[in-house]
């Protein structure tokens, strides 16, 4: 046989025994395309981000309120809060005074206050209120589209509402009625129908906005031209809930996602050392001295939070000296974050040396499961973007609390007790992990 | 010999891994100031022994103590009591010699300048103390070998541990090692030496066990040992077309073995070599052909087990 085929043959074979080759070359490109797809809702029809928590809050005893709040939750993107649970357990409907506290807990990031004078009368236009935590830019920008589309293609006749308003300010009821007469009798003449209805229609604010608002859905064209008109006489007032004086929001939560990621990738790398380490035989030496199995593992234990700690502060100093990340206002509870972090990253990268039978099979495993764990838990995309049962597994990793550890520092500016919660997600991670992790151990032969 | 005041003691250790009875009641004593050779073949069940002395195991039946005070293995006094030093060179590569054995004697509690002055002491004792701050991987194998002798001895043990301490080592690197060894059992160190050359047991070692297949065959020096065979004299000679004749007919006289393309005729008691050499006339075989030896340690091995210690 031809020497290049023999040869080839021979790679083929080598790649066919090398576990950890094959599951780099394809299972872990394959998990990232499927969960870039799943992201960017390729060959879905129904794609964008789902399940936003959104609270809404509605003053107005005006109908076309109520129907606003229900174009919303008909919106998939928000999961829309209208109720509050006490803490006594019974349920009200959410209040405005409720929302900043509620959005300092992080219970939901965007809230719409429909007030009472949402049709103003000293002016033409709407008047609106938004709460917002613009953790995430591409996540607000998102959610005030999304709000204002649904607004102009669900409830055209609010801008009606407020003309009429206006005119009536402007030029009392009576010749308003009159007015609106001639012109429904107008319309009846020239174009056909029933001049009591029209005048009726016209009255409440219906100008026929809502022909083409009713043509926007699926076709997002007409809406959005009619949205960019409309949405200038549209007056919404924004309140800014946390990150008011972030002076580099977007660098702020870039800068904690990377960090956590490679820092996995760091504790990992350190945790396999123990493969080395038996390799030669130094585990046989130091468990011949006075030196228990724990004390081993302890100190790989602690060795990965001094080096996660290091890591993560020296990465937002440097944040700090690049991009103005506030770190030295906030370095106590940064460090307490990063000790936390680190202490769930080591967690893992124990975890993986104990579960692999060989430092290759440790490499391959941590890279594909870093890579995963990074993008289900936020540290590439805002979680809000990923299907909603993704949204719930990244709960359950290590790199969404940490991050969450770090906006509530750097950009919520919470106090070391809101932290508290977060801090023991992070602590019940770690501990579960390292249960695991030990029990392997255990079990395993790498301490023979 | 029997020893009088063991620093080692097995009684009927046992040590099974799954299925696989590694140790099958191994009972020996050892006394202080033996150089101890623990001799078998790979696979033989050294290695689980040496490991269940250094306390990294613990045994599945019997008992096994060190040092006068009786501590069972695995104590934190046992282990005070013992030094190993590993078949591989278990130092940290990218560390400094002196940064390797200040570790690994602080993991014994030395601290201070006591520490200071023992790893001092170790890094002259092995010629290394020029070295002292040079990264281990920059060493020759002999001095990694050296050096991976020296950190098992900054804490004073009693008992050295060697577990097969020159395999892959070259003639001259081991050639200092045992010279090493050899002045540290003249000084009173204890030293327990697992190897499967016999040239090394046979060399070094004081008394010998042999073990295989997790049993101790043999136990004694080299002459009590040697003194098991039913024969003074082993005769070789290649097993050729020519030679099978003369073979055969000396079954009637000795055993005849044929080992790896080599025939081993023992004669039995009493039978005079004159009449083998006569016979050799008789087949017309040239006198080259032959060699005569005294008894070994692997004709002994091969006694015991039937085949030879490299099988």
């Amino acid at each position: 046989m031809n020497p290049i085929l023999v040869l080839l043959r021979k790679d083929f074979a080598i790649l066919l025994k090398d576990k950890v080759s094959i599951m780099i070359t394809f299972a872990v490109p394959f998990a990232m395309i499927y969960l870039f797809g799943l992201i960017f809702g390729v060959n879905s029809t129904d794609s964008g981000p789902t399940g936003i928590p959104f609270a809404v809050v509605n003053q107005s005893d005006n109908p076309a309120a109520a129907k606003l709040v229900e174009a919303l939750k008909a919106e998939k993107t928000f999961r829309v809060i209208t109720d509050f649970t006490t803490d006594g357990k019974a349920m009200r409907p959410l209040a405005e005074e409720d929302i900043a506290p509620l959005m300092k807990a992080d219970r939901f990031r965007f809230a719409l206050v429909i007030p009472r004078d949402l049709v103003r009368t000293e002016a033409i236009g709407l008047h609106l209120k938004t709460y917002s935590n613009p953790r995430n830019e591409i996540e607000s920008q998102i959610v005030n589209g999304i709000l204002q589309r649904t607004l102009f293609t669900n409830v055209p006749e609010l801008l009606g509402q407020s003309l009429q308003e206006r005119a009536r300010h402007t030029i009392g009821s009576a010749r308003l009625d009159q007015f609106n007469s001639a012109i429904a009798s107008a319309i009846a003449r020239q174009f056909g129908g029933n001049e009591e209805a029209i005048r009726a229609r016209i009255s409440n604010g219906n100008f026929g906005f809502g022909a083409a608002g009713a043509a926007a859905p699926g076709s997002g064209v007409s809406s959005q031209g009619a949205s960019d008109v409309l949405s200038n006489i549209v007056k919404i007032d924004n309140v800014q809930v946390v990150g008011k004086d972030v002076k580099s929001p977007t660098a702020t939560l870039l800068v904690g996602g990377w960090a956590i990621q490679f820092l996995l990738f760091a504790v990992t790398a350190s945790a396999t050392a123990l493969f080395r380490e038996k390799e030669h035989g130094i585990f046989q030496r130091v468990l011949s001295a006075p030196v228990s199995r724990s004390d081993i593992l302890w100190s790989k234990f602690l060795y990965g939070i001094c080096l996660g700690l290091i890591q993560l502060m020296a990465l937002f100093a440097a944040g700090q000296v690049l991009y103005k990340i506030d770190v030295a206002s906030h370095l106590p509870l940064l460090a307490v974050v990063c000790v936390f972090a680190s202490a769930a990253c080591t967690s893992f990268g124990m975890l993986i040396a104990a579960i692999s039978p060989t430092p290759e099979s440790a490499r391959g495993l941590s890279t594909f499961v870093i890579m995963l764990m990074s993008a289900i838990g936020g540290a590439w995309f805002p979680v809000s973007f990923m299907p909603e049962f993704i949204q719930k597994l990244s709960r359950l990793t290590l790199v969404f609390w940490s991050m969450e550890g770090f906006s509530q520092v750097l950009w919520a500016h919470a106090s070391f007790t809101e932290l508290l919660p977060t801090l023991g997600y992070l602590t019940l991670i770690t501990s579960l992990v390292m249960a695991v992790a030990v029990w392997r151990f255990r079990k395993g032969r790498i301490f023979d | 010999m029997n020893p009088t005041s063991p620093i080692l003691s097995a009684r009927g250790v046992v040590k099974r891994f799954g299925t696989l009875t590694a140790l099958d009641g191994v009972s020996l004593e050892i006394a202080a100031g033996e150089f101890f050779g623990l001799l078998g073949p790979n696979g033989a069940g050294k290695s689980t022994f040496m490991s269940l002395i250094a306390g990294l195991r613990q045994p599945d039946e019997g008992s096994l103590t060190i040092a006068s005070g009786g501590f069972p293995s695995g104590s934190t006094a046992a282990r005070q009591a013992l030094g190993l030093v590993p078949q591989h060179i278990a130092l940290y590569m990218e560390l400094s010699a002196e940064r390797n054995l200040r570790i690994f004697g602080e993991l014994y509690g030395l601290r201070g300048a006591a520490l200071k002055e023992r790893v001092g002491h170790a890094l002259e004792t092995v010629q290394l103390a020029d070295r002292r701050h040079d990264v281990v991987k920059t060493f020759s194998g002999g001095m990694q070998r050296r050096l991976n002798l020296a950190a098992a001895l900054l804490h004073q043990p009693k008992v050295l541990l060697c577990d097969e301490p020159t395999v892959g080592v070259d003639p001259q690197s081991r050639n200092a090692i045992f010279d090493f060894l050899q002045e540290l059992n003249r000084r009173g160190l204890t030293i327990i030496y697992s190897t499967h050359y016999m040239e090394e047991a046979t060399r070094l070692c004081s008394r010998i066990g042999i073990i295989d297949h997790g049993r101790i065959l043999g136990l004694g020096t080299l002459d009590e040992l040697l003194a098991r065979l039913p024969f003074e004299e082993e005769v070789r000679f290649p097993s050729t077309p020519q030679t099978q004749a003369l073979s055969a007919e000396l079954t009637s006289n000795g055993d005849v073995a044929t080992v790896d393309g080599v025939h081993r005729f023992r004669p039995r008691a009493g039978y005079p070599m004159s009449s083998f050499y006569k016979l050799t006339e008789e087949h017309g075989l040239p006198p080259r052909l032959f060699t005569s030896q005294r008894p070994t340690l692997e004709a002994l091995f091969l006694e015991l087990t039937g085949r030879t210690i490299r099988e």
